[in-house]
């Protein structure tokens, strides 16, 4: 099977969220993932496109977020391009559930969300161009 | 339709929400303010009925997140029933189902609750 990817350029606002969490799953179940895994991976983009929303363009509206999804035999990888602030993989610190659940408090579930309900969350910056990406992976087993 | 609509009824001392929709980043501001207006007025026990909520994103999560030791302290919970199961594996997947109470549906949600309430 060729591989096949197409791109979807959104305003970084909020309002799109759901479009981008519906196209997430329809392209989950199109990559042949079922109804329950296609369920997670629309919460991760979810999750990762809120943050560039509200934390790499600090709620900013007039930037533009770039999605990219690719298909190919093993995986389906969607990649979210932006121009914000970005955070390098060693950056990442997800919470321990277990210290979370005894003090609770707002925040910092999004990436938690996002390791879980995917295989790979890498997060890149293109030198050159000055963006930023997160990927997500989902593998087809 | 709009992105998420919140009825609340009361059974009792008990506030049930139906939240229909979804509840993420664009809408949690609508949640949040149902959820401090019932805190506000008194209402310490929250059941939230999910039966119609299609996703609720760590933006959801963090609304119940802050205001459960509020409810908590004043002898109060925050109560879950009718999980979707994708919404049940956020819940699940995060070990939230060791921190609120997860029912079937809602009658068995206000049976567990009685003897608090009558007590």
């Amino acid at each position: 099977m060729d591989h096949a990817q197409f791109r979807l350029i959104i305003p970084s606002q909020t309002r799109y969220l759901n479009l981008v969490t519906g196209l997430a799953k329809r392209a989950s179940l199109v990559a042949g993932l079922d109804d329950a895994t296609a369920a997670k991976v629309s919460i991760a983009v979810d999750e990762a496109v809120t943050n560039v929303i509200l934390h790499a363009y600090g709620g900013e509206g007039e930037h533009s977020v770039e999605l990219e999804l690719r298909f190919t035999e093993e995986a389906l990888e969607i990649h979210i391009l932006h121009s914000g602030l970005g955070i390098r993989g060693d950056q990442m610190v997800l919470p321990d559930p277990k210290e979370y659940i005894k003090h609770p408090r707002k925040g910092g579930l999004g990436l938690l969300l996002m390791s879980r309900f995917m295989d790979e969350v890498q997060f890149k910056a293109d030198e050159v161009s000055g963006r930023n990406e997160c990927c997500l992976i989902k593998k087809i087993s | 339709m709009a992105d998420l609509s919140i009825a609340v009824r009361h059974v009792g001392d008990v506030a049930i929400l139906l939240p229909t929709g979804f509840i993420n980043a664009h809408t949690v501001r609508d949640f949040e303010d149902t959820l401090e207006k019932l805190v506000q007025d008194g209402r310490y026990t929250i059941l939230l009925n999910c039966t119609d909520l299609s996703y609720i994103s760590s933006a959801g999560l963090g609304a119940i997140m802050g205001l459960i030791e509020t409810v908590r302290e004043h002898g109060g919970d925050i109560l879950l029933s009718n999980l979707q199961d994708n919404v049940f594996a956020i819940f699940d997947t995060l070990g939230f189902t060791q921190l609120y109470r997860v029912f079937v549906d809602e009658s068995q949600a206000l049976a567990a609750v009685a003897p608090e309430r009558k007590g």
